[in-house]
């Protein structure tokens, strides 16, 4: 086990990452903290990927001086996947992020219990 | 086989055709025009189902499949004997209480809603008769309880629309009950088309016959909430007694029979060789006989006229379900015939005590006083049903127990074969000290009884005509009982 | 190739670019574009299922010019096809049966708006039904939730933007949890289509390798799509959500919106894990107790609910709580039920939805209980459609959800160990189920003295009526020839493996 870690500390300190950014997302109340929290988790995700998808001594799979062998460059598929997924957060974070901006002009506060409580008292 | 299709539809939609013609909530000076072609139409369909009905059961012939509900469940009707013979019961019932609501019902409010479930009803207890298969009758049951649930909430006070709720959880808590050894019953069995003699696979009775008695146990409880058995009876006499009187009149005289004919059912299906001697007997037997004490007891003490019937009711059904629970045959022939006089005799009570409540207003027993010299027809015919009930010769209610009684005894069931005979003669008594007493301070009321106004005040005839023919019925009964086993030799 | 093998590409690529056109063509324009859409995709969908039914093979049509390790893929089999179809139809009647009160609550500008989600909503859910490909089914899964999101929001009131924020929340949670899953599972096996990663995984389960970060995955994929559609404990969002957008939205994100979810997860059950692996796991019993507790808890909610809308929504966890227990049960019997359950608990829950909203328009557009008295006299054909609705939920013969509980139960008996748990909690289920669907149809029929509200006639809404009367045909369909429907799933069911 502790040999394996150390050997994919990548992998490791990305599922951490992870964690911390569900955590976040999960139980802060301010939403820009949630927000942060989001961002965090896809981060991790990305840097799983990309730790996944790197072989040691290759480069980035764009033909540079004639080199065709594939020997020479990493497996693009899992970039590929990383740009996909940043398109992917990077429209969720805005959409999320324009909720908070409509929730703070109308209750002046980014806490999402106290918005609640304010529902309540609305009453509707 | 038209005919039988004629008479489960026929009634359905032509309430459903009520229920949307008479939409609108007759009130104030409209009521009186519009009242009209309402009861013309329903007296129509009404007549027009029975004749159905009547026309199914005399060409009465093979079975048949209407579609299949799944892959291997066909709904399937086909007409026997004991089929027969409740939606014999059925008709006559339907039809007289029918006729006696057009008058009970002139002061209520949405009589179209009232016709028109009445009328579904009358549709969903045909097919309940007539059902071939155990889908089939459950399918049905969940029906009866639906449509029959309007009924009781009728008033829509929030104490009828309570006595509703109770009685469609307490039904459903008990469908499903049932539904749940329908599942099992299906895995075991060759079929689920009713047949005599039981449908267990030999392979299943040898490998789990315990389990299998289990879910029989089960079964029993769950169709016994519909006809009234200890512990699921409580629904019966809050729910019966809130609903318009005719209306509790077909409750109490023939949709708590549904629960009879479904352990009818049951018991077939199982095989009563496979149930006989066994603890599950044992249990069903001590159940119905608690409800038979229980029923009467409480009776006794009731004092609303209504409510005291109902309990009546509880006790009377479990007379039914003991001389199943028996499985001899004396005691189910005893079983089938108290059907039909309990049928008769209930629904002339409680048409009684709803013509009571029409021309006095009175509900309660002790202020039936000297009803007999306004009334004296309707209590003359309360008496002899309450005669009727007791079981004194030569009414119905004598020869069903009588043979309920021997079939007991002659089953050789240790202690329960001689102690149920017993608590039947026990609650016989019970039962001529909570209706005698009304007969009696009816036409006596003792000398301190003060006649506000003596002068007679029968109600109309149709009111009268309908609790007469049931009442000569009833007696008709006792007096030729083997034109009933004749018919169920057939 | 067969010009058929098109369609499923074509009713994706539609929907999706009339989503497009819609932003620039004014509210009326969009309305039609949207209609029209959803049913030519319907059609498509319908003539794809003929001509499945009739081949009785799937077959998998390359998008672009990569075979199979590389490139991506669209498959299709009977139940893709009748999933498909039955989502044009569930969207088509909420749509119409709710467009009156689009009109009153959301702004006339944003009309266009609201169409764009609506075909955009419905190309990512084409996308998940059609899709072989994991990574393509996580992208449109986002896309999904995007558009649900602005389909809650449309209304723009406190509650809906507060049930919006949550909704996201969950959604993300889950979503991030659907793609570590994912990824861990690219991993392992170094696939991305379906059916490559299902050979890996077989060899890797036959050798023995693996098998911690394996299960690690499909937990963690099982998990993001729960929390996405639903399942207890993770319905917190659930009721808001449901119960205060404007009423399409509420009825195709209840009907159709999770049981996307739930169809992506039943593919990733048979043609990623492979259905026997998948049984092996220790997953299916955490399913099936959770779908126990849903069952329970979502109907105890909906008692104590005193809105109507929320009640209804309520009711939507304990369905979801069924359709988890078929899965729970880890037999193709279940399945089939779970399959069947997905079709008859949307058919249903937007009938009710539908019906609600008729019902209170009448009452002062009040939700409450009380208001609601005597509200079905008011609406006749909003008060017949709640009964049936009520009826099937209750699970009353003749209706859909008589037949799902029938197949629930028929699975259940074969299924030693959870036999038990899954027939008792069933009955209590539909008792509770009985007690609240009973007590307001029971409150919509009784007569409101002196009621202030105004009952409305049948010239007054012609359309309503009529999508009323689609659904509650669909619903006795559903519920009186099931055969023909269930003999359709198990064939399909048996194309996925």
């Amino acid at each position: 086990m502790g040999p394996n870690l150390f050997a994919n500390y990548g992998e490791a300190v990305s599922a951490i990452l992870f964690c911390i950014g569900f955590t976040n997302l999960l139980l802060q109340k301010n939403l820009i903290k949630k927000i942060i929290g989001l961002n965090i988790m896809d981060s991790a995700i990305y840097l799983f990927l990309a730790e996944k998808g790197y072989i040691a001594g290759r480069v980035a799979p764009i033909v540079v001086n004639g080199v065709t062998s594939t020997e020479a460059y990493i497996n693009p598929i899992p970039s590929g996947l990383v740009l996909t997924g940043i398109v992917v957060s990077v429209s969720v974070t805005a959409l999320m992020l324009s909720l908070t901006i409509r929730l703070y002009t109308r209750y002046h506060t980014l806490d999402l219990d106290e918005i609640s409580m304010l529902l309540k008292k609305e009453g509707r | 086989m038209y005919c039988i299709l004629l008479s489960i539809f026929f009634p359905i939609f032509a309430g459903l055709f009520l229920l949307i013609r008479f939409r609108t909530p007759l009130s104030g000076e409209r009521k009186g025009k519009e009242r009209k072609p309402l009861l013309l139409f329903a007296g129509t369909f009404l007549i027009i189902t029975a004749l159905f009905t009547m026309a199914a059961l005399l060409t009465a012939g093979e079975g048949f499949t209407l579609f299949y509900l799944t892959g291997t469940l066909p709904i399937y009707f086909k007409i026997d004997a004991v089929g027969s013979l409740f939606s014999l019961l059925a008709v006559i019932v339907l039809v007289c209480a029918g006729f006696f609501s057009f008058a009970y019902m002139k002061h209520e409010e949405r009589e179209s809603r009232y016709y028109g479930f009445y009328l579904i009803v009358f549709g969903v207890l045909n097919a309940l008769c007539f059902a071939g298969n155990l889908i089939t009758f459950y399918l049905f049951f969940e029906l009866l309880t639906l449509s029959s649930m309007p009924l009781v909430l009728h008033t829509g006070s929030k104490e009828a629309v309570m006595a509703g709720l109770k009685y469609l959880f307490y039904s459903l808590c008990g469908a499903y009950a049932a539904l749940f050894g329908v599942y099992f019953l299906y895995r075991n069995s060759e079929t689920l088309t009713f047949t005599a003699g039981g449908v267990l696979k030999a392979s299943a009775v040898a490998e789990h016959g315990g389990f299998l008695l289990v879910v029989a146990f089960i079964m029993v409880l769950g169709f016994g909430v519909k006809a009234g058995m200890f512990p699921m009876h409580a629904w019966l006499p809050t729910a019966h007694p809130v609903a318009p009187a005719p209306a509790s009149a077909v409750l109490s005289a023939m949709i708590v029979k549904a629960g009879v004919l479904a352990l009818i059912r049951v018991t077939n299906l199982f095989g009563a060789d496979f149930l006989r001697g066994t603890w599950m007997q044992t249990a069903w037997i001590c159940l119905t006989l608690i409800t038979v004490f229980m029923g009467s007891l409480l009776a006794f003490r009731e004092p609303l006229l209504k409510k005291r019937l109902a309990y009546s009711t509880v006790s009377q059904l479990s007379y039914i379900l003991f001389g199943l629970a028996v499985m001899q045959e004396d005691a189910f022939r005893g079983s089938l015939l108290h059907v039909l006089a309990h049928g008769f005799v209930k629904a002339v009570l409680f048409l009684c005590a709803g013509a009571f409540i029409y021309c006095t207003g009175k509900t309660r027993v002790d202020e039936l006083r000297g009803i007999g010299r306004r009334m004296p027809l309707t209590l003359w015919c309360f008496t002899i049903a309450s005669l009727g009930l007791i079981g004194i010769p030569p009414t119905g209610g004598f020869v069903s127990k009588w043979y309920l009684a021997l079939g007991s005894l002659k089953s050789g069931i240790p202690v329960l074969g001689v102690l149920g005979p017993i608590v039947l003669l026990v609650s016989a008594l019970l039962t001529a000290g909570y209706l005698l007493p009304i007969t009696v301070h009816g036409f006596f009321p003792g000398a301190d009884y003060e006649g506000e106004h003596q002068k007679k005040q029968e109600p109309s005839k149709w009111m009268t005509i309908p609790i007469v023919i049931m009442t000569i019925l009833s007696v008709l009964v006792g007096l030729f009982p083997n034109a009933v086993f004749l018919y169920m030799m057939q | 190739m067969n010009f058929i093998c098109n369609f499923p590409f074509f009713s994706i690529l539609l929907s999706l670019f009339s989503g497009t056109i819609c932003s620039v063509l004014p509210a009326k324009a969009a309305k039609v574009v949207n209609r029209v859409v959803i049913a030519v995709v319907g059609l498509l969908s319908a003539v794809l299922l003929v001509y499945l039914v009739s081949v009785g093979e799937p077959f998998v049509y390359w998008m672009g010019h990569f075979p199979a390790p590389w490139g991506n893929e669209i498959r299709a089999g009977i139940l893709e096809a009748g999933m498909a179809l039955f989502f044009c139809i569930i969207m088509y009647l909420s749509m119409a049966g709710g467009a009156h009160k689009l009109y009153d609550e959301v702004d006339e500008s944003k009309h266009n708006l609201y169409y764009i989600l609506v075909n955009l909503l419905l190309s990512s859910l084409l996308a998940l039904v059609y899709t072989n490909d994991m990574f393509t089914a996580y992208v449109f899964v986002e896309i999904n939730t995007i558009s649900a999101c602005g389909l809650i929001m449309i209304r723009q009131v406190g509650r809906t933007i507060e049930a919006a924020v949550r909704y996201m929340i969950m959604s993300l949670l889950g979503s991030g949890l659907l793609l570590f899953g994912l990824c861990i599972m690219y991993d392992l096996t170094g696939h991305l289509l379906m059916s490559n990663i299902k050979e890996s995984v077989g060899l890797l389960m036959a050798n023995g390798e693996y098998q911690i970060p394996l299960i690690v995955s499909v937990a963690l994929m099982c998990v993001g799509l729960c929390i996405k559609s639903a399942l207890f404990p993770f319905h917190a969002w659930l009721p808001d959500a449901y119960g205060y957008s404007t009423v399409s939205s509420a009825a195709i994100l209840s009907s159709l919106v999770s049981k996307g979810y739930i169809f992506l997860l039943i593919k990733i059950i048979y043609r990623v894990i492979g259905f026997r692996i998948f049984n092996s796991t220790r997953i299916i019993d955490v399913l099936f107790v959770f779908g126990l507790m849903g069952m329970i808890f979502g109907s105890i909610s909906a008692i104590r609910e005193n809105d109507i809308r929320r009640m209804i929504a309520f009711s939507s966890v304990a369905q979801i709580g069924y359709i988890y227990m078929g899965f729970g049960m880890g037999t193709q019997q279940g399945m089939v039920a779970s399959v069947y359950h997905i079709l008859s608990h949307a058919a249903t829950k937007s009938l009710l939805f539908i019906a609600a909203i008729g019902l209170t328009e009448v009452s002062g557009g009040s939700r409450k209980f009380v208001d609601l008295t005597g509200a079905g006299y008011r609406n006749k054909w909003a008060g017949v459609a709640f009964t049936v609705g009520s009826l099937s939920m209750v699970g009353i013969p003749l209706f859909s959800g008589f037949i799902s509980k029938l197949l629930f139960a028929q699975a259940a008996v074969q299924v030693e160990g959870k036999m038990l748990a899954s027939l008792i909690v069933l009955g209590i289920s539909t008792v509770l189920n009985a007690v609240y669907f009973m007590k307001t149809v029971i409150r919509i029929y009784t007569a409101a003295k002196d009621s202030p509200y105004e009952g409305i006639s049948f010239g007054k809404m012609k359309i309503y009526a009529v999508t009323l009367l689609f659904f509650i045909l669909l619903n006795v369909l559903l519920g009186v020839s099931s055969q023909p429907v269930v003999d359709l799933i198990e064939r399909g069911l048996s194309m996925f493996a």
